[in-house]
């Protein structure tokens, strides 16, 4: 049996979102820009992780950032910072905290997927030869990082693992789990270049220990990105092979 | 139809002192073991970093040492990976021609450019070139063999002339291969003139059309290397037990762990996105279609079962053009030795007769050098 995780993910999940419904329906995001930086991850490995979960060979670090020009609650960008694992044999990634420019957006997403966000400025800023990111709480800057010399490719290059939100949930009590949020993305365009960071500090990303090691690559996208209907969940402390629950979905009419 | 072994060496946690050399020497077992019973052939991966997965980083050395140790069984490089931050050209063709040698022409050489991000990106190789690279190797190492002197300009690599030395037992050179995973490739193998070594565990109905396409294709080839190797392999599993239950079980735990295991590592696409290489799910795909029958049933091909069963299978691939099957004897140290060379004995006891009715082609003209 491969590697698996050895972090207790109870002893963080207080700041993250409580639900009491998992019955949400999809949000539609159009014409959202998404950047993304993957590097491989240096420290423990094992300790980033809960039980179900395995290490990726090699572990990553995914940073992703998306900015909404338009939406019910008005434009948001929101950030995250996944470490790259295997749900069994699915490629996932583990989102314990995040951070969205709008209080609004960042309500809407904690309490519909469970996204674990809390409020600063997040920027993205894409050009013809770069596209920054930066991430600022209480003045300090906790992640900055950029594409370099982007690259026209097709969505068809692209893939995005799905996410694993760290979120409270209300059922028969509370239990800490992990929900999983798979968007569909309709790519309008695509681009390529080098991944760079120059600011990442792990704890405000609740990944102590975490570094960036060694960069990957980093895309761009122009993006239909849907949020879909939840249908997933992990038992972060059980056995990979029994953590994962399907949730009950609607019937077709 | 013929018979052989394909080695991918899972090694399983916890590693303690001893567990890596008692693969390492159970493997070579099954190697002596599948020479004594008539196997044909012995393959082994190159595989780095895939923890668990595959440890067989140095199989020029395994191999030697198979060779050293069998007198019949061909022994083949499944596949030597064409990218130069991990295989010199000039390295692979000296080690394949000694490995030649030291055998008595009993080398088969296979050719690929690895799939995962977790062995191309540890040796800082880029994805968007291996394609290319790999094209380049295939048309010049077969040249290194032959000529006495060589030299090239080229994309992945230059050289003055030198003499590459020593020359291949068998001439003009051994045969060539491609590792055959993502679609297409089987068209890349075929315009080439190189063999096709299937390793998708592809279901037989999507590697019957493969294979017709390769054949068509082939027919009006370019040929890479001096002649034309025109042969289809293709690989399985391979649990034959006298109880069809338990063959059945156990080969498909087998299938099972190997596919999970093989999902831990990082592919290409997933870290780096690229159109050089195909939706990593792809080929996570066809494996689930070959290890995972429909309503718990055996999938057709899976060479798993009792004799009767894994002949069944056996027919299948041949009906649907295949030269030979590679078989996995063991995935992760499941199944213990024993119950391993038991199967093995087994399967060329009872299975492998009822398929020797008719020679499968040799490589064309490639002989050895003390033959023909």
């Amino acid at each position: 049996m491969p590697l698996t995780g050895t972090r207790d993910l109870s002893t963080i999940a207080d700041s993250a979102p409580l639900l009491t419904s998992l019955d949400t329906e999809e949000w539609e995001l159009k014409g959202a820009q998404h950047l993304q930086i993957h590097y491989e991850l240096g420290g423990d490995r094992e300790a980033l992780l809960p039980p179900a979960l395995h290490p990726s060979i090699p572990p990553t670090l995914l940073i992703n950032v998306t900015h909404v020009p338009d939406s019910e609650v008005g434009a948001f960008t929101f950030a995250t910072v996944r470490v790259g694992c295997r749900a069994g044999a699915r490629p996932r990634g583990l989102l314990v905290k995040g951070y969205c420019d709008s209080a609004a957006a960042a309500s809407v997403l904690r309490e519909r997927w469970g996204l674990p966000l809390n409020v600063a400025d997040v920027h993205l800023d894409p050009s013809y030869a770069r596209a920054t990111t930066s991430v600022t709480l209480d003045g300090a800057t906790i992640l900055a990082g950029e594409l370099v010399d982007p690259q026209p490719i097709t969505g068809a290059d692209v893939q995005y693992m799905a996410t694993l939100a760290l979120a409270r949930v209300a059922r028969d009590g509370e239990e800490t789990l992990l929900l999983q949020v798979d968007p569909d993305y309709t790519f309008d365009r695509a681009q390529r270049g080098r991944a760079w960071l120059t600011a990442f500090d792990a704890e405000a990303w609740n990944l102590p220990g975490a570094s960036a090691a060694h960069p990957i690559s980093a895309s761009l996208t122009t993006v239909d990105m849907t949020l879909p209907r939840l249908r997933y969940l992990i038992h972060p402390d059980r056995d990979p092979l029994k953590a994962v629950e399907r949730l009950p979905q609607p019937q077709p009419a | 139809m013929k018979f052989g072994v394909f080695f991918e060496i899972s090694v399983p946690r916890p590693w303690g002192p001893e567990t890596e050399y008692t693969v390492y020497q159970n493997c070579l077992e099954q190697a002596r073991l599948a020479d004594e019973l008539g196997f044909d052939q012995a393959w082994a991966v190159e595989h780095h970093f895939l923890e668990e997965y595959s440890h067989c980083s140095a199989p020029e050395i395994f191999l030697t040492a198979i060779a050293m140790q069998t007198k019949q069984i061909r022994v083949g490089h499944g596949i030597v990976t064409c990218v130069p931050e991990l295989n010199s050209p000039i390295r692979a063709a000296e080690r394949g021609a000694v490995l030649d040698l030291v055998s008595g022409g009993r080398l088969e050489f296979g050719t690929g450019r690895s799939a995962t991000w977790t062995e191309l990106g540890g040796f800082g190789a880029n994805p968007d070139e291996t394609k290319k690279t790999w094209d380049e190797y295939v048309r010049v190492i077969p040249k290194m063999w032959t000529q006495d002197r060589f030299s090239w300009q080229g994309r992945a690599f230059s050289m003055p002339e030198r003499s590459v030395l020593p020359k291949p037992y068998q001439k003009p050179h051994p045969p060539m291969w491609v590792a055959v995973t993502s679609v297409g490739t089987e068209i890349d193998a075929a315009e080439r003139g190189l063999g096709s070594l299937g390793l998708s565990f592809g279901g037989v109905g999507e590697q019957a059309q493969k294979i017709a396409g390769y054949r068509k294709r082939i027919q009006s080839c370019d040929p890479v290397g001096e002649f034309v190797n025109e042969q289809v392999n293709t690989v399985s599993f391979l649990y034959c037990h006298e109880d069809d239950a338990k063959g059945i079980t156990t080969g498909q735990r087998m299938a099972g762990t190997f596919n999970y295991l093989s999902e831990q590592t990082l592919a290409t696409r997933q870290a780096f996105p690229t159109p050089s290489y195909l939706s990593p799910g792809l080929l996570y795909q066809l494996r689930q279609e070959s290890t995972s029958g429909p309503e718990g049933r055996v999938p057709e091909g899976l060479t798993i079962g009792d004799p009767h069963r894994v002949a069944q299978a056996v027919a299948r691939w041949e009906e649907a053009g295949v030269d030979r099957i590679n078989f996995l004897l063991n995935v992760h140290e499941m199944v213990p030795q024993e119950d391993v060379l038991a199967s093995m004995r087994l399967f060329a006891k009872e299975v492998m007769p009822q398929f020797q009715r008719d020679e499968a082609p040799e490589p064309a003209g490639a002989t050895a050098a003390g033959g023909a």
